[in-house]
C-alpha cells in the first residue's frame, strides 16, 4: 500500500512536466535532456537487473536496445507514417498518438526474444566466459542490422519525426514526454515489483548461490531466462523512445560504448540498488550534458591561463576521457556505487513511510 | 510392493539400485543399493573421497547417474532436475554452508517455498490477488518455522552476519521448509565444537521426531553417527564395505581396515 503514495507522487510529478512543457516552460533542450534522462533510466535499471541482481557482467545490453530501436522505428513507420519502405501506412497518422505504446510493446516483445541469444548460453556458462558471450551478442545485432539494406543499413533509418509530428497534429500534447515519462513508470514498477516477490527474489538466490537455488526448487534456467528477456525488453523500450526522440537510428551508435554508458550508469548507482541505480542515470545524462558547456569553458580558461598550446583544442571528444575516468577513480575509492546494494530507503529509513523496494 | 507390507516390513521411502557414476576414469560410485524406511535415521560413512557427497549429488539431480535406478515414493527420480528432485520432497543440505548471505534469514526461508509457487510472472508484476494471499501465508509460515527452530531473534539479520553455529540452523530450517519427507545431511557437525554438536544431535532428534522426517545424513564424527543412527552404511573406494547397525559397523574387520589401514601391511 506504501507503494501507492510513490505512484500518486509520480503520476503529480509527471502532469506537472507535462504541463509545464505544453505551457512552454521549458525550452526544447531541458526537454530533451529530460526525456534522455527517461531513456538512460530505463536502459540501466534493466541492465542492473542483470548485472546487479543476478550478478552476471552483461556487456552487450547495446544491442538490445538496437533490436528495439530499430523493431519500434519500423513498425512506427510502417503503422503510422508509410513511405518507401513500406507505401502507405497501415493505420494511418490519426491513430499514431493513442497507438504508439503497441509500437513500444512490439518492440519490448522482439527485443525480448532476442535477450534469448545470451539467455540459453547462460545456462552452463557464467561470469567471464558469459560475458564475452554478451559482447558477441552486441556485435551480432549490430552487425546484421548493418548489413540489411533494406532498413538503411550502415546509414542508417530515419522517418519517425514524422510519427512525432503525426501525434502532434492529431491532438497537441508533448506526446513524446507522456510516453517517456509512462515508460519510465512502467519499468520501475516491473522491475521493483518483481524483485521484492519471491518469484524474482529466485534472480538474487541465483547470484548469491546458484547450487543453493537449485537445490531449494528454484528453477535457475527459468529465472536466468526471465531476468534476460526482462532485461532485454526493457532495453529495447529505451531504444524505441531513444530512435524517436532523434528521429533516426543508425547501429553503430548502440555499439559497446553504448553498452559501456550502462554499464558506467550501474556501477556509479550501485549494483542491486533500483534507486541508486535511478539516481546514476539522472546524474550521468546531466553530467554528459554539463560537459557539453564545461569542456569548452575549460578549453577557453586554460588557453587563457596559458597551460595548453595555442593549437590545441579541447574537444567534446574528451568526454569519453573524462567519463571512463570517473569509472576509474569510482572503482578505486568507492567501488560499491552510490548507494552499494542498499536502496534509498535502508539509507533514510524514514522514507520507508511512503516507499519501499524491497 | 505388497509382499513388504505383508510382512510387516516399514514401506520404503526410497529405494537406490545399483547406483553407478564415474568422472572420466574415476569410479567414484559403484552398484550403490540402499532402501531408506519412512522416518528412518541413517548413516552414511567412509573416507575421504569415497564417494559419499557424490551419491547425495546423484540423488539430489545435480548430475544424472550413469547406471541404477533411485525410486522415490514408487516414482523414478533419477535424471530429475534438483528443483523438480526438490519438489518431490527430497531437501538437502550442505557440507560447507551455502545460505544467500546477502539475504535476511527471514527471505532465506521465504525463498526455498519458490516450488510449487500459485502465481507466476505477470502475478508478480500485476500484484493478483492470488500474489497477496500467497505471499502472506508463506511469511506467515516462514516466521512459524523461523519460530519453533529458536530463529526468531535473528529473522531480520543478514544470513552472512550470523555466527557459524546459526547458519547451519538456517540453513537446516531452510531445508525443512518445503516439508520434505527425506532430509539429506552433508556432514551437518562439520567446524562444531563439542558442545555444539551435543545440540546439533538433539536438535536432528527433535526435528526427526516433530516434522516426521526421513533423515539420512554423512558425518565424520562417530559420536553423531553412532547416537543417531539405526542403520549405517560404509564406502570405500565408491563400493560399500559394510552395512548394518552402529555396533556391527564398530567391530566389522572390513570397516577398520578402511578407516587404519590394512595390519598386514
Amino acid at each position: 500500500m506504501r507503494q501507492r503514495f510513490f505512484n500518486i507522487v509520480f503520476v503529480f510529478a509527471a502532469v506537472v512536466l507535462v504541463v509545464a512543457a505544453q505551457a512552454g516552460f521549458f525550452d526544447n533542450y531541458v526537454l530533451t535532456v529530460l526525456m534522455f534522462m527517461g531513456v538512460n533510466i530505463i536502459f540501466a535499471t534493466s541492465l542492473n537487473l542483470v548485472n546487479g541482481y543476478m550478478g552476471e557482467f552483461s556487456c552487450g545490453h547495446g544491442g538490445f536496445m538496437c533490436v528495439g530501436a530499430y523493431i519500434g522505428s519500423l513498425v512506427s513507420v510502417a503503422f503510422f507514417t508509410g513511405g518507401k519502405l513500406f507505401g502507405d501506412p497501415l493505420l494511418g497518422p490519426k491513430l499514431a498518438p493513442f497507438l504508439f505504446p503497441v509500437v513500444l510493446l512490439i518492440a519490448m516483445f522482439v527485443s525480448a526474444l532476442f535477450g534469448l541469444i545470451v539467455a540459453l548460453p547462460s545456462f552452463n556458462t557464467r561470469d567471464d566466459y558469459l560475458a564475452i558471450i554478451t559482447i558477441a551478442a552486441n556485435y551480432i545485432i549490430i552487425s546484421i542490422i548493418e548489413n540489411i539494406d533494406a532498413i538503411g543499413g550502415p546509414r542508417g533509418f530515419s522517418g519517425m519525426k514524422s510519427t512525432i509530428n503525426a501525434m502532434r497534429d492529431v491532438v497537441d500534447l508533448p506526446w513524446m514526454l507522456i510516453y517517456v515519462l509512462l515508460s519510465t513508470f512502467f519499468c520501475i514498477i516491473v522491475l521493483s515489483r518483481l524483485v521484492t516477490s519471491i518469484y524474482g527474489k529466485g534472480i538474487m538466490a541465483v547470484c548469491q548461490n546458484e547450487v543453493a537455488a537449485e537445490i531449494m526448487g528454484v528453477n535457475t534456467n527459468k529465472v536466468k531466462i526471465m531476468a534476460f528477456m526482462v532485461s532485454s525488453g526493457l532495453a529495447g523500450l529505451s531504444g524505441v523512445l531513444y530512435a524517436h526522440l532523434y528521429g533516426y537510428v543508425n547501429a553503430q551508435s548502440f555499439s559497446i560504448l553504448k553498452s559501456t554508458e550502462g554499464l558506467v550508469m550501474v556501477y556509479l548507482g550501485g549494483m542491486g540498488s533500483l534507486s541508486g541505480v535511478v539516481i546514476a542515470a539522472v546524474a550521468f545524462t546531466l553530467l554528459g550534458e554539463l560537459l557539453r558547456f564545461i569542456i569548452p569553458a575549460a578549453n577557453n580558461a586554460f588557453h587563457a591561463i596559458g597551460l595548453l598550446p595555442a593549437d590545441f583544442e579541447l574537444s567534446q571528444i574528451w568526454k569519453w576521457v573524462i567519463i571512463p575516468m570517473i569509472l576509474i577513480l569510482l572503482m578505486q575509492f568507492r567501488p560499491e556505487g552510490i548507494l552499494g546494494n542498499k536502496e534509498l530507503t535502508d539509507v533514510f529509513p524514514r522514507l520507508k513511510r511512503w516507499v519501499y523496494f524491497k | 510392493m505388497w509382499a513388504a507390507v505383508a510382512k510387516g516390513k516399514p514401506l520404503a521411502l526410497m529405494e537406490i539400485q545399483g547406483l553407478t557414476h564415474r568422472f572420466g576414469g574415476l569410479q567414484a560410485v559403484t552398484d550403490f543399493s540402499l532402501s531408506l524406511g519412512e522416518r528412518e535415521i541413517i548413516g552414511l560413512i567412509g573416507p575421504n573421497g569415497a564417494g559419499k557427497t557424490t551419491i547425495f549429488n546423484l540423488v539430489s539431480g545435480f548430475y544424472p547417474p550413469m547406471g541404477g535406478t533411485i525410486t522415490f515414493q514408487g516414482n523414478a527420480i533419477q535424471g530429475l532436475k534438483p528443483h523438480q528432485v526438490a519438489g518431490r520432497g527430497i531437501a538437502r543440505t550442505f557440507q560447507n554452508i551455502r545460505l544467500w548471505g546477502d539475504m535476511t534469514v527471514l527471505d532465506n526461508i521465504r525463498l526455498a517455498h519458490t516450488y510449487g509457487l500459485g502465481y507466476g510472472f505477470f502475478g508478480a508484476i500485476w500484484r493478483s490477488k492470488r500474489y497477496f494471499k500467497e505471499e502472506k501465508l508463506i511469511e506467515e509460515n516462514s516466521r512459524e518455522l523461523l519460530d519453533i527452530m529458536g530463529l526468531s531473534d535473528v529473522t531480520d539479520e543478514f544470513a552472512k552476519n550470523l555466527p557459524y553455529g546459526s547458519q547451519r540452523r538456517v540453513e537446516l530450517a531452510r531445508a525443512l521448509t518445503s516439508k520434505p519427507k527425506l532430509l539429506l545431511l552433508d556432514e551437518p557437525a562439520a567446524g562444531l565444537n563439542s558442545s555444539d554438536v551435543e545440540d546439533l544431535i538433539k536438535l536432528i532428534q527433535w526435528i526427526h521426531s516433530e516434522f516426521d522426517i526421513c533423515v539420512w545424513m554423512i558425518e565424520h564424527q562417530m559420536k553423531v553417527v553412532m547416537s543417531l543412527c539405526q542403520k549405517i552404511s560404509v564406502l570405500d573406494f565408491g563400493r560399500v564395505i559394510a552395512s548394518g547397525t552402529p555396533d556391527q559397523i564398530q567391530s566389522d574387520p572390513d570397516v577398520i581396515k578402511a578407516y587404519l589401514g590394512d595390519s598386514s601391511l
